[in-house]
């Protein structure tokens, strides 16, 4: 809300400057979001009176004027015809800038003379008549500043109240309060008496059709009305806190919700009497598909979330939100109805949700008001309406129709948890000071009592920690130390499976694969093009565009993008990404785990798969897991369908490993092939931690490497032959490793070499080729290969 | 007689020795004075002959002499052997070396393993939870009233399931009480994830973000120790002493709440271009957990205190790398990810 500092100033007789202040209440209380001094391009000009008016020598259209600012009189040259010797006008001084961006300089304007310049209401930028000059008021001071004069010399302060303060502090004295407490004194407001009309009953009656809607609503009737232009401190006042004058009817009910926090509406009262000059209101839900035309012009079709306030024959206002049309206040009006009321947050919270309807009083209202302030608002409004209203304004009708009245409750509170919470030794008479001064009271000796009773306006206390933060807060939290706790000194159990994962991150950091952090969401177009299936997946009920429709259950799709935004600046690109995957599975919980998957692509190789599974298997080796590469026989089309395998580790599907079937990976405009792996990092870490890690001793008898070259049928795969001969060798096979192949008229040949050797004692050459003859002969035999001897 | 021929031995063999090119002639030398047939060796062989006297002072000294013309030749072996024709082996050392890549983690990596150093190191345990959460464990054990619009449809993403209410999670906060509801305190936690805000994207904001939090609860934890704890984190975080400010805030999970700014990094807390002049950088919301929120994880009330504490990573990455726009840190642009 946009705070006057002048109101502030002079309801909390605060001595700090508007900078100070606002720091001070941002430390305590609110953030001070933006300050505006009111004066900005009213500096250095002053109201001036013209003393003489002459021809200039060298130009018909200018006039010369002497202008007397009191300290002394200057000579002004002046393009305007609309002035006179007697005249108040704002004169800009040598050195002013005015908003309108014009600079003032003493100057020769064609010969004569110009000490400063007399001003339009647009030269000003405070109105947009810019035919003459603005001419002030008879009574204006001569040299006194402009902006004094207009009520300008204000700062606006923007503070951006919290949201469960709303009901208190989205007022003048609600914020005047604030800042005596934080000073240390109790604020003085002359309180407003409860209105002695109350007897006026008048022909004015009002019915609440249910107290949920309604607890409150108090109307005022009010003869003798003059609308006019409100005096020149209420607008000014007005225009500091951001709202637009408009009358002095209109400007009071608004004047008085900035002071007071109440909203107000008035209704012309013509408009809503009867024939027989009765005016029945009422106050009911709306019907459904109920029409109303308000004060916008626009028509609304209401149903029962809305309130309205309705005549016996029609509604008249959406209650709380804004008036009709046809029954606000105008120039001709006489007469007026005061409504100061009180409605249901949450009905006002769906009213103001149709676009258009948000207005400073549904904003006060959804965030709760207190029932009693509507009389305080009233009682204010009446009192300001005699005095600006007219010069035969009376009360003829009061009616406050208060079903069921709040009172004050009362909290218990024990100032040693308060201490100890805040961690800070506060003296309970600095608490009680505190509490008081922000307007509680504090029953008896806190220490024997410790109760306290809260006024109704403070809606948002409720419990003790809710007063523990107003005795923190207005102590001041940078009064409390910074204090060690007092903790037993226990080593945290660390995360494994982030450690794991962070060690993953770095050994692919190591094989040059950089992290990628790819959004949780992609689109029913992803789904489609890497033919995912829609089923399994969680949609975004209410997404912000289409591209984040569905919820991941595949990394592919991010990777993809990823390769084709770097292709245009990177021949090789390595990435990776550890993320969630989410997949609804019918159940309460989603299947939500964590995958880990990377991918490689480089536009000067066109079987990138080699390269990939190399850091694979780099990584694996690093953590000691084992894992197995079998054919996959279903076919996904996002794979290419020759070129991808299943992970295994023992006896657990981890993942894939294979290259992108080109045709998708040209949908996302990629050209190169890529290669992508994705595996569950669950599963990773379950074989990592079942791995034992202990020390084998390293043999003390020579090995001995054998090479094994072979012709290999169509169907026989690598893996195969690695374990024949891992099988037919037993515990002498100490390792296995490809090192040749090569494929010549349709046959491929292969050639292994296997390490031979034994923990026990060196082997004979005898041994040796026993072992050997073995493994060539199971091979023969079980995978029909050809052996070159 | 014999002393002057050992002495003119040595003389001459060194002299050789020092003549010698190939390891042949050093071979030559050898066998010509210490050879079976060998000058030395003579003498040697002679020295039965002489009388006892005299036979041990030319002994020793033949002895001495022999070792003194080995060790020569040993020298001057290895001498040889060492001398390389080192203009022929220079190379052009200010070629490149062979390139090996390294890859790059992403900046809010880097930041959230700062984060978790600190933390552990301050005896505080790694936690985490589900991103896609129950609306339940996100809002209501959170303390948000049922028509809080923070579950208003323009903040958070709800998900269509058939059978329970859930969002992806709008904070870390749900962690707190998954992880309460399985650990009694004393308890000290830090929980760093992805989270998610319904919000369009430009400059400063990102509807994907990753935020951490921090919870302690003891029976007497304070508002003293949350301020402890912090300038601990940001002195170490930032590598230099750090201020906390706090600032009343709310949230419904804590009372009291916070807002909380520290000490400009850039100019020290004098005003600067970074912290709009005012010498403080807003980082995130804290504040003592309620009640309610104990209550919701099985706990007493009004048994236990604690506070709760989170940030946004983005922002601290940003702040840390200087970071201009939070857009890059999803954007998978390698060229921003190679930097870091």
């Amino acid at each position: 809300m946009k705070y006057s500092y002048n109101w502030l100033k002079e309801l909390s007789k605060t001595k700090l400057a508007p900078k100070k202040l606002a720091d001070l209440v941002t430390r305590r209380a609110f953030e001070l979001e933006e300050t505006e001094p009111m004066s900005r391009g009213l500096e250095n000009v002053v109201v001036g009176r013209i003393e003489k008016v002459e021809k200039h020598p060298n130009a018909d259209r200018l006039q010369l004027a002497k202008v007397n600012i009191g300290s002394k009189i200057l000579d002004i040259v002046c393009g305007a015809p609309n002035i006179a010797p007697g005249q108040k006008v704002p004169a800009a001084l040598d050195g002013a800038c005015l908003l309108s961006g014009i600079q003032i300089k003493e100057a020769e304007i064609r010969g004569a003379k110009s000490q400063g310049m007399l001003c339009s209401e647009k030269d000003l930028g405070i109105g947009e008549d810019h035919a003459g000059i603005m001419i002030l008021e008879s009574d204006a001071k001569v040299g006194e500043n402009l902006a004094k004069y207009l009520g300008f010399d204000d700062v606006q302060l923007q503070f951006d109240i919290l949201p469960n303060r709303a009901h208190d502090a989205l007022s003048h004295i609600g914020m005047a309060r604030e800042i005596c407490a934080i000073e240390g004194r109790k604020i003085k407001f002359p309180s407003i008496p409860l209105h002695k009309r109350g007897k006026i009953v008048g022909n004015l009656s009002i019915e609440i059709s249910d107290k949920k809607i309604c607890p409150r609503y108090i109307g005022v009737k009010m003869e003798g009305i003059e609308v006019m232009p409100s005096p020149t401190w209420i607008e000014a006042r007005l225009k500091t806190c951001g709202i637009r004058p408009i009358n002095n009817i209109v400007d009071i009910t608004n004047y008085v919700m900035l002071e007071t926090g109440q909203p107000l509406h008035s209704f012309d009262a013509s408009a809503i009497s009867d024939q027989k000059s009765r005016i029945n209101i009422q106050v009911r839900k709306a019907k459904k598909n109920e029409k109303i035309k308000l004060l916008d012009e626009k028509e609304y079709v209401l149903n029962e979330n809305d309130i309205v306030i309705a005549s016996p024959e029609k509604a008249l206002a959406l209650a709380g939100v804004m008036g009709g049309e046809n029954s606000g206040i105008s120039d001709e009006t006489t007469s007026i109805v005061l409504e100061s009321a009180n409605f249901n947050p949450t009905m006002i919270r769906k009213t103001r949700a149709r676009p258009g309807l948000n207005s400073e009083s549904s904003y006060r209202f959804e965030r709760e008001v207190d029932p009693n302030l509507a009389e305080v608002g009233a009682a204010r409004a009446i009192e300001l309406i005699e005095k600006y209203g007219g010069k035969n304004v009376k009360v003829s009708a009061y009616k406050d129709v208060y079903p069921a009245k709040v009172k004050p409750w009362k909290i218990k509170l024990d100032p040693d948890y308060a201490k100890s919470l805040l961690g800070e030794n506060i003296p309970e008479k600095k608490i009680k000071n505190i509490l008081e001064n922000l307007g509680m009271k504090v029953l008896g000796n806190l220490v024997s009592k410790r109760e306290v009773e809260i006024p109704t306006g403070r809606i948002d206390l409720k419990t003790q920690e809710d007063l523990i933060e107003e005795i923190g807060r207005i102590y001041g939290y940078e009064n409390i130390p910074a204090q060690a706790p007092r903790t037993e000194l226990t080593a945290p159990t660390p995360n494994e499976k982030r450690i794991f994962e962070n060690k993953l991150k770095d050994l692919l950091v190591g094989l040059g694969f950089s992290e990628m952090l790819n959004y949780s969401f992609y689109s029913a177009s992803d789904i489609e093009k890497c033919g995912l299936g829609i089923a399994g997946h969680y949609e975004v009920a209410n997404p912000m565009n289409p591209d984040q429709q569905y919820l991941r259950r595949s990394m592919i799709p991010g990777l993809l993008k990823n390769i084709n935004i770097n292709q245009k600046h990177f021949d090789e690109i390595k990435i990776f990404e550890i993320g969630r995957k989410y997949r609804d599975i019918g159940k309460i919980n989603p299947d939500e785990y964590t995958v880990f998957s990377g991918a490689y692509a480089n536009s000067r190789i066109n079987s990138p798969f080699f390269e990939l599974k190399g850091s694979f298997e780099a990584l694996c080796r690093s953590f000691r897991i084992k894992a197995e590469y079998k054919r996959h026989k279903r076919k996904y089309s996002v794979w290419h369908p020759g070129r991808v395998a299943e992970i295994w580790i023992k006896d657990i599907k981890i993942g894939k490993i294979g290259e992108i079937n080109p045709l998708t990976a040209k949908q996302y405009g990629i050209n190169s092939r890529v290669a992508l792996f994705g595996v569950s990092v669950d599963n990773l870490f379950n074989a990592f931690l079942a791995k034992e890690r202990q020390f084998r001793s390293i043999s003390k008898f020579p090995s001995v490497k054998r090479d094994i070259s072979m012709f290999v049928g169509g169907d026989i795969v690598y893996a195969d032959i690695e374990k024949e001969v891992e099988k037919s060798g037993g515990e002498l096979v100490l390792g296995v490793e490809l090192f040749d192949l090569f494929e010549k008229d349709g046959e491929k040949s292969l050639a292994v070499r296997a390490e031979i050797g034994s923990n026990e004692k060196t082997l004979t050459s005898e041994e040796i080729d026993a072992v050997m003859g073995k493994i060539i002969s199971n091979l023969e035999k079980n995978l029909k290969v050809k052996v070159r001897k | 007689m014999l002393k002057e021929k050992i002495a003119e031995i040595k003389t001459k063999s060194f002299a050789e020795i020092e003549k010698t090119a190939s390891e042949q002639m050093l071979y030559d030398v050898k066998v010509k004075y210490l050879g079976r047939k060998g000058k030395l060796t003579e003498i040697l062989k002679n020295l039965k002959n002489l009388d006892e006297k005299k036979r041990k002072t030319v002994g020793a000294l033949a002895n001495r002499i022999r070792m003194e013309i080995e060790n020569a030749i040993a020298k001057h072996g290895r001498e040889m052997s060492e001398k390389v024709d080192w203009e022929k082996e220079a190379i052009d050392v200010t070629l490149p070396g062979k390139k090996q890549e390294l890859g790059h983690l992403n900046p809010i990596t880097l930041v959230q393993r700062d984060i978790e150093k600190i933390f552990t190191s301050m005896g505080f345990e790694i936690a985490d939870g589900p991103e896609v959460e129950l609306e339940r464990y996100n809002f209501d054990a959170l303390n948000f009233p049922k028509d809080h619009p923070a579950r208003d449809m323009q903040d958070t993403f709800w998900v269509k399931s058939k059978k329970e209410s859930l969002v992806l999670r709008t904070h870390t906060s749900p962690v707190q009480i998954r992880y309460m509801e399985k650990h009694k305190p004393p308890l000290r936690i830090v929980a760093p994830g992805r989270v998610f805000r319904n919000e369009a994207t430009d400059a400063k904001h990102e509807h994907t973000l990753h935020q951490f939090e921090a919870l302690m609860v003891g029976d007497d934890i304070s508002v003293g120790n949350f301020k402890y704890i912090a300038q601990q984190f940001f002195t170490i975080f930032f590598g230099k002493e750090t201020q906390i400010r706090l600032r009343p805030s709310f949230f419904p999970f804590t009372e009291p709440s916070f807002e909380f700014d520290i000490s400009c990094s850039i100019c020290g807390g004098k005003g600067c271009r970074t912290c709009k002049q005012a010498g403080w950088i807003e980082i995130g919301g804290a504040g003592m957990v309620n009640q309610n929120v104990f209550a919701a994880a099985g706990y007493p009330k009004n048994k236990y205190q604690g506070f709760a504490w989170g940030f946004g990573l983005e922002r601290l990455a940003m702040m840390k790398y200087k970071i201009d726009d939070i857009r890059w840190i999803e954007s998978g642009d390698l060229r921003f990810i190679k930097q870091f």
